[in-house]
């Protein structure tokens, strides 16, 4: 078991440290072959690999700058005409806005002299009523004061002048 | 009872037998065995790969590995413009990760840097690269005069100066670079045997087993320590690398 990990006794005693000629030539034939191989055979396809998916990575990246400017210029497209729409919906309410008052004003106005006209008709019928309603008591009231002041005077008194002392009394202002 | 604890000679648990060519320069071990091993199984997986957009699976750790070079190895220690050090850096990275990594997997146990070696031979790459980049990047004269030179030193030290940065730049840098690797693997490499050898014997003596729990424990948690240590040393050993690739590029430091 021991002869896994340990050399076979060795033949002759040595210097451990210095190096022999065939370790040495082994050695150097061995680095001189992985040298020439990774120059020449084992690394350029590896850096063209790697070269590659670096080209491509940046060119995805430039793509997507490209795709994001454009996009936020559509974005700012969008968002004047947006603005536009905005301003022109704006535009068109103020107008309709201002036609609606124009129209409620004018409706109101019409509202208001078709009130007035029928307010003043009927002051008009009311004033005529009244005047005839005066005018039909006037001489039953002249009679009765005719016969109310002949019985505190003690005689009968002419109906014709009570009736213009009457009228002068119903005439004046008080 | 503990007489049955003989640990191995050094020798023992570093220097294996040859496979084959015992004795010619070519002589292959199980050393030998693990730097193939470490150049067959990162080509196996970056074949493996597939080139999908999205990737996933081994595609997942060979792009993650070669990132994490990049990254963490590359842009933090020279930046951009040492991307060009990305196969060299990313093999060095390989090399020292499944070189050591060999530690812990069964049947092998041995990880290749536990020997001189491969540190040695890597130190050497480190160092040359350095060089020819300083070389190259301002010129012989300049390179020697802003590695050998500081800025700022009065004229009367600077033999010192310059005698203390030759040694640190041109030769502790790689020696550093190599032992570095090396003593941490041998080390790890120690602990492992130790543990191991504590746990077979401690099975075999019967009576000790009560304590075998403990000793057993250890041995997995330093398995695990010994996966991380792999790691760490692959990074700092390409890290050191770039920063002296770094260093060397530029005037002065």
């Amino acid at each position: 078991m021991l002869g896994i990990i340990l050399a076979v006794e060795a033949t002759e005693q040595s210097n451990p440290i210095l190096p022999t000629v065939p370790e040495l030539f082994w050695g150097a034939l061995s680095f001189a072959a992985l040298y020439l191989l990774v120059t020449f055979v084992l690394l350029p396809p590896v850096k063209k690999t790697m070269n590659d998916r670096a080209d491509r990575i940046r060119a995805d990246l430039d793509a997507a700058d490209a795709a994001r400017a454009s996009a936020g210029s559509a974005a700012g497209e969008v968002h004047d005409q947006l603005a536009d729409v905005r301003a022109e919906a704006g535009s068109v309410v103020d107008a309709a806005r201002a036609e609606a008052e124009a129209e409620r004003a004018q409706i109101i106005g019409a509202a208001e002299a078709e009130v007035a006209t029928l307010r003043a008709d009927a002051d008009a019928e009311i004033q005529a009523a009244r005047t005839e309603a005066l005018a039909g008591v006037r001489p039953q009231v002249a009679e009765l004061a005719a016969n109310a002041a002949g019985r505190v005077i003690g005689r009968d008194l002419d109906v014709t002048t009570t009736q213009s002392v009457v009228d002068r009394f119903l005439d004046s202002p008080n | 009872m503990f007489a049955a604890l003989e640990f191995p000679p050094i020798d023992n648990l570093v220097k294996w037998p040859a496979y084959f060519g015992e004795g010619q320069f070519y002589e292959f071990n199980k050393i030998a065995l693990i730097s193939l091993l470490a150049v067959i199984i990162p080509t196996i997986l970056f074949l493996m790969a597939k080139r999908d957009l999205v990737p996933s699976g081994v595609q997942n750790l060979v792009e993650g590995t070669v990132e994490f070079v990049e990254k963490q190895v590359i842009l933090s220690a020279i930046g951009p413009q040492g991307l060009k050090y990305t196969p060299l850096l990313l093999s060095i990275f390989l090399f020292v990760f499944f070189g050591n990594i060999f530690e812990v997997i069964p049947t092998f146990h041995m990880p290749a840097n536990a020997r001189m070696a491969n540190p040695v031979v890597l130190a050497v790459v480190a160092w040359v690269t350095f060089i020819g980049v300083g070389i190259k990047s301002q010129g012989f004269g300049g390179f020697m005069k802003s590695s050998l030179f500081p800025p700022g030193v009065p004229k009367a030290l600077m033999p010192l100066v310059s005698l203390i940065e030759f040694i640190s730049t041109f030769l502790l840098r790689p020696f550093g670079l190599a032992v570095r690797l090396f003593a941490n693997m041998l080390a790890g490499h120690i602990l492992l045997v130790t543990f191991g050898v504590l746990c077979i014997t401690l099975w075999q003596v019967g009576p000790l087993a009560a304590i075998l729990p403990f000793s057993f424990a250890m041995l997995v948690g330093l398995t695990g320590f010994e996966v991380m240590v792999s790691l760490i040393q692959a990074f700092v050993f390409s890290l050191l690398t770039a920063v002296y690739i770094s260093l060397s590029m530029s005037a002065h430091h």
